[in-house]
């Protein structure tokens, strides 16, 4: 379960923002709309944990986040949030099925093959597990990073535009997948969008 | 999955760049592994054969050329001197032994040297096979020759006139193979040795079948009893006063010249040293170079690879661990440029040694790891880990949540 109370971050003394308060429970997922320029993305990286808000507290499973060292916010992270990114970033060097297996080394957990050739296999790209990235289609690497996101069972998944380059019909499949997963693992899901297509999708939403 | 198998794969994505820098690495190592082997080797030879001569007497000329060809059968003799004046040396106070030697024909380019049995028993050589050669026209080989040449005791063959092996052959008398010596690790091994006296029998018969005017420099004339020449003379002395008088002495006041092997060989080492020292500085600009070369090659590298490393910082990854990954990378090249380079050197020694059998016949031919190469491939390491310490720092510059953000 994630919540957060009047959260503030400003770049600049001229570029400040002011969040609504947010809340989703497991299982759940939550909606956030805004136009480019709302601070959508700024309000994401603070929920990952990548930027400290200047006013306001988040929690996490009824635990504040508040003022963690760099060290701290990075051991959440990596144990307690998968991130899904508008465009897939991977180890270049690597293949599908390593960059899956990464997420579990930085968490210094034990690393799950089997869980990782199960998502591949539920998640349609089980046949490109050994190739490189490059290889893959933009589609399938989403999917990649999905999985990748799964693996060390978050309590929370942020997803940043992940229907921008998408027609209607994947557009669909994606949120339904993502639906799925997190439920399937008892996540809460978290949208940062400014697709206008996904607000028949979700029942709880913010607009920024 | 682990720090080792992701930097390993970042050097294999960039194939062409790592490729120069191993290569730079593997040259500037490779020439300075070269130098010391060679140094090592050349030094141990030449002051195995010097060990316990203190001074050659023979015909005035090179000094230099003196002892390169009476002590290591490299280059031409001087000339001949009586082995009258040889012998006055016997009665020196300060001599206490004096060995002479006489030169001048070969066998399949296996120098055939006249001289008495202290010169094997100076060389600490011991027979193998056969005895000691004690009358005129017998010969004891040394261990390399009989190897080449395939004979055995009791074989006979002609010698060939001068150095190399297309000399006229001294078709009348043979010589006779009586003794083989064992492996000495000394020039004694390249020798063909036999008396004094056999190299003045096979020339006496060929003074008759020949008029004056073909008489090569350095060849031996048998000429009467008290008119026989030899090449030149060891000389050991009694006592280190010798090096006072003696030598001067000897320049001045008869038609010898004495050469004093340290001072000559030092000499010829400072020489070569100029040469030797070009090199050593020319591998050092090379592995400053690889240095940068694998600077150049990590900073671009990482330049690209800023999402990457925004990526997996935003995974959990630490920051130091993501530097000791990269100076991982560092280390590998500097490790594989050590052993190629290792490995090259080796292959270069070889070829030199091969050129050196065939023309000189000393062997150059020990491979086995120096303990200067150990400070070698220290330096390698150093070099490879600060050269990619410092753009690997950057890391620790990195604002994850505005790389991220820039798509």
């Amino acid at each position: 379960m994630v919540s957060s109370k009047q959260l503030t971050f400003s770049y600049s003394p001229l570029k400040k923002f002011t969040f609504p308060d947010l809340h989703c429970n497991d299982r759940e997922a939550l909606l956030i709309l805004g136009q480019s320029g709302t601070g959508k993305t700024t309000l994401l990286h603070l929920l990952a944990l990548l930027l400290q808000p200047e006013s306001g507290e988040i929690r996490l499973n009824e635990q504040s986040l508040q003022n963690l060292s760099a060290a701290e916010a990075a051991r959440i992270r990596a144990k307690e949030l998968g991130i899904i990114y508008q465009r897939a970033h991977f180890v270049s060097s690597l293949n599908v099925l390593d960059n899956i297996l990464l997420a579990n080394y930085l968490a210094d957990k034990k690393q799950d093959k089997n869980k990782a050739a199960f998502l591949a296999d539920q998640l349609g790209f089980a046949e490109h597990l050994f190739k490189k990235i490059h290889q893959l289609s933009q589609g399938e690497q989403q999917r990649v990073s999905i999985a990748r996101a799964l693996m060390n069972d978050p309590a929370t998944i942020l997803a940043d535009e992940p229907t921008a380059s998408l027609d209607d019909i994947n557009c669909r499949k994606v949120v339904a997948l993502l639906k799925n997963q997190s439920a399937s693992i008892g996540a809460s899901l978290i949208v940062v969008t400014h697709d206008q297509r996904l607000k028949d999708e979700f029942s709880n939403q913010v607009s920024l | 999955m682990n720090l080792l198998k992701i930097s390993w794969a970042n050097l294999k994505e960039k194939k062409l760049n790592s490729f120069l820098s191993g290569l730079l690495l593997t040259l500037g190592i490779g020439i300075i592994s070269l130098l010391l082997l060679l140094n090592k080797q050349l030094d141990e030879q030449f002051k195995r054969n010097i060990r316990g001569i203190d001074m050659v007497v023979g015909a005035k000329g090179s000094p230099l050329q003196l002892i390169l060809s009476s002590i290591y059968q490299i280059d031409a003799p001087t000339g001949n001197v009586p082995l009258a004046e040889v012998n006055k040396l016997r009665k020196n106070p300060f001599v206490k032994a004096v060995i002479p030697l006489s030169m001048g024909d070969n066998y399949r380019g296996f120098r055939i040297v006249g001289t008495t049995p202290q010169y094997v028993t100076h060389f600490e050589a011991t027979v193998a096979d056969g005895q000691l050669f004690s009358a005129a026209l017998e010969v004891t080989l040394g261990s390399k020759v009989a190897e080449a040449s395939g004979l055995k005791v009791g074989d006979t063959f002609a010698s060939a006139h001068g150095l190399d092996e297309e000399g006229e052959a001294h078709g009348e008398k043979e010589y006779k193979v009586v003794g083989i010596f064992e492996p000495n690790g000394s020039v004694v091994d390249q020798l063909v040795l036999t008396d004094l006296s056999s190299v003045w029998a096979i020339h006496e018969h060929e003074e008759e079948a020949r008029s004056e005017d073909q008489v090569l420099p350095g060849e031996l004339t048998s000429g009467e009893a008290n008119e026989r020449e030899v090449t030149s003379a060891l000389i050991q002395f009694r006592s280190p006063m010798g090096l006072v008088a003696l030598p001067r002495q000897i320049n001045a006041n008869t038609s010898m010249q004495a050469a004093l092997p340290s001072i000559e060989i030092n000499r010829l080492f400072s020489l070569l040293g100029v040469g030797i020292d070009t090199l050593r500085a020319l591998a050092l600009v090379i592995m400053l170079i690889a240095g940068v070369s694998v600077f150049v090659s990590l900073y671009n590298s990482l330049k690209d690879r800023k999402y990457e490393m925004a990526l997996m910082l935003s995974m959990g990854a630490t920051r130091t661990r993501l530097f000791l990954m990269l100076l991982l990378e560092g280390l590998f090249l500097a490790l594989l440029g050590y052993f190629s380079g290792i490995v090259l050197s080796r292959v270069g020694l070889w070829l030199f040694s091969r050129a050196a059998e065939q023309d000189l016949h000393y062997s150059l031919s020990q491979f086995g790891i120096l303990h200067e190469e150990f400070y070698l491939l220290g330096g390698a390491l150093l070099l490879g880990v600060l050269a990619a310490a410092l753009p690997s720092l950057g890391i620790y510059r990195l604002n994850i949540s505005r790389t991220l953000a820039e798509d």
